[in-house]
């Protein structure tokens, strides 16, 4: 009986722990769209996933259009610097990766001409990101 | 008999007073001296993903831009009426035609025209407190929007925050399935004014932007397609005409490594994509899609 008993608490904790990941993805887009600044239009879309380990990936795929300048904000957990986004083209070919810049929590494309462009996103597993919630944010301008 | 009763509320105790502190809920709350509208706390999120997948649509302002670049004059007549707002009575045709509005906003907006967007935006917010995301159009916003109405780039950013504000908001609260049908109505309306004015300035540029439109209709496509949405499906087999037309249109793409300045955090994306559209094709696209925003602005279910 007091096996089951802390079985149900263990179990009620992850579901509340789950539950809890799910309520700072809100906090998580605040403190992202501050890196989209006012220069750049907002694409009206907020891109949100709930990566539950440092393996698991968010994917997305858009249109970059052609004589448009980008900005991407890629944001999980309290602090900057969580998440690991690449953008990847139709065949594969890695165009972008923040990884090789410290995980940039943003970053600008001048795109020439249009491109249909992957994105994903995984948690850093060398940061204690506090939260599951992967947050994705687009702006736009046009040269 | 008793230890147990006595272990049972104990562990229940503890898991309602875990609920209570884990859980939190909030309300939307504008900074006084921003643009952006900011979350004070919220109630648990959703994500919006298909299959592991999430679904970009794009903006309706790269398309007014560039009817508006084409030099076609403003013509308000194409735009779906402000007046017709209270005809929408269900919540599908509501979030439809939000989205519509949202897409003659930043037509409006891309002309300077102070006094329909004025117009315009109260039909926004009328069919946005009918939806319940009104406070992503609060007083504060419609204010902002009104101080800001003959500029047209503090009048577009804020209304794409709004727009984002109520993404947000509906995906907190598990209409995901609103937020979709926003999207994809804005995204229709944006076809609809691209394809007008082609049709009646034929200009490479619209040609090209609308021969580009493939993976946003894969998009629209996937995000109606998944949620249980009944009342969708007309709408659904109307778009998915659209799949035969743009699969059959030839895209040349060549890839060409990218460049990045990192001290401006900035890459250059080098690669080409040469897209070919017929006549024929783009008469099609045309002919479907006015089919469909006749439908989604007429209705009066």
């Amino acid at each position: 009986m007091k096996k089951n008993i802390k079985n149900i608490i263990f179990c009620s904790c992850l579901i509340l722990i789950h539950i809890n990941s799910y309520g700072q993805c809100d906090s998580i887009a605040n403190l992202c769209s501050k890196h989209i600044i006012s220069q750049f239009i907002s694409d009206g879309q907020s891109y949100r996933s709930l990566l539950l380990n440092s393996e698991e990936t968010a994917e997305f795929h858009t249109t970059f259009f052609g004589e448009t300048t980008y900005r991407l904000a890629a944001c999980s957990g309290k602090t900057d610097r969580n998440l690991i986004f690449t953008i990847k083209d139709q065949d594969d070919h890695i165009l972008f990766s923040n990884k090789k810049y410290a995980n940039a929590p943003y970053w600008d494309f001048k795109v020439k001409s249009t491109i249909v462009c992957t994105i994903n996103a995984q948690i850093d597993p060398s940061k204690n990101a506090g939260s599951g919630c992967a947050v994705i944010l687009i702006g736009f301008k046009q040269k | 008999m008793n230890n147990r009763n006595i272990t049972f509320k104990f562990s229940f105790t503890v898991i309602l007073l875990s609920f209570a502190f884990f859980c939190s809920c909030g309300d939307y709350i504008t900074e006084e001296n921003s643009d952006e509208l900011i979350f004070e706390d919220t109630v648990k999120a959703v994500t919006l993903n298909v299959g592991g997948e999430l679904f970009s649509i794009p903006s309706p302002i790269q398309s007014a831009s560039l009817v508006k670049n084409s030099g076609v004059p403003y013509n308000k007549q194409i735009l779906n009426s402000g007046n017709k707002c209270g005809q929408y009575a269900s919540d599908f045709t509501k979030a439809l035609n939000l989205g519509v509005y949202g897409a003659d906003l930043a037509y409006i907006s891309m002309h300077n025209q102070s006094q329909d967007a004025l117009s315009y935006l109260a039909a926004t917010k009328t069919l946005a407190d009918k939806l319940g995301v009104s406070s992503a159009f609060n007083q504060t916003t419609i204010s902002r929007i009104k101080n800001n109405i003959s500029n047209k780039d503090s009048m577009l950013v804020i209304i794409s925050l709004a727009y984002r504000a109520s993404d947000e908001f509906l995906k907190t609260n598990k209409r995901t399935e609103m937020s979709s049908l926003i999207l994809a109505g804005g995204w229709l309306e944006s076809m609809y004014f691209s394809l007008k004015t082609y049709n009646q300035k034929p200009i490479k540029e619209l040609r090209f932007h609308i021969a580009e439109q493939k993976q946003a209709l894969t998009s629209v496509i996937k995000l109606l397609t998944s949620h249980n949405m009944p009342e969708a499906n007309d709408l659904l087999n109307d778009i998915e005409k659209l799949t035969l037309i743009y699969d059959n249109v030839i895209t040349n793409y060549k890839y060409v490594e990218p460049t990045t300045d990192e001290a401006i955090k900035t890459t250059y994306i080098n690669s080409t994509t040469e897209v070919i559209i017929n006549d024929a094709q783009l008469e099609k696209i045309s002919e479907i899609i006015f089919q469909i925003r006749e439908k989604i602005i007429n209705t009066k279910a």
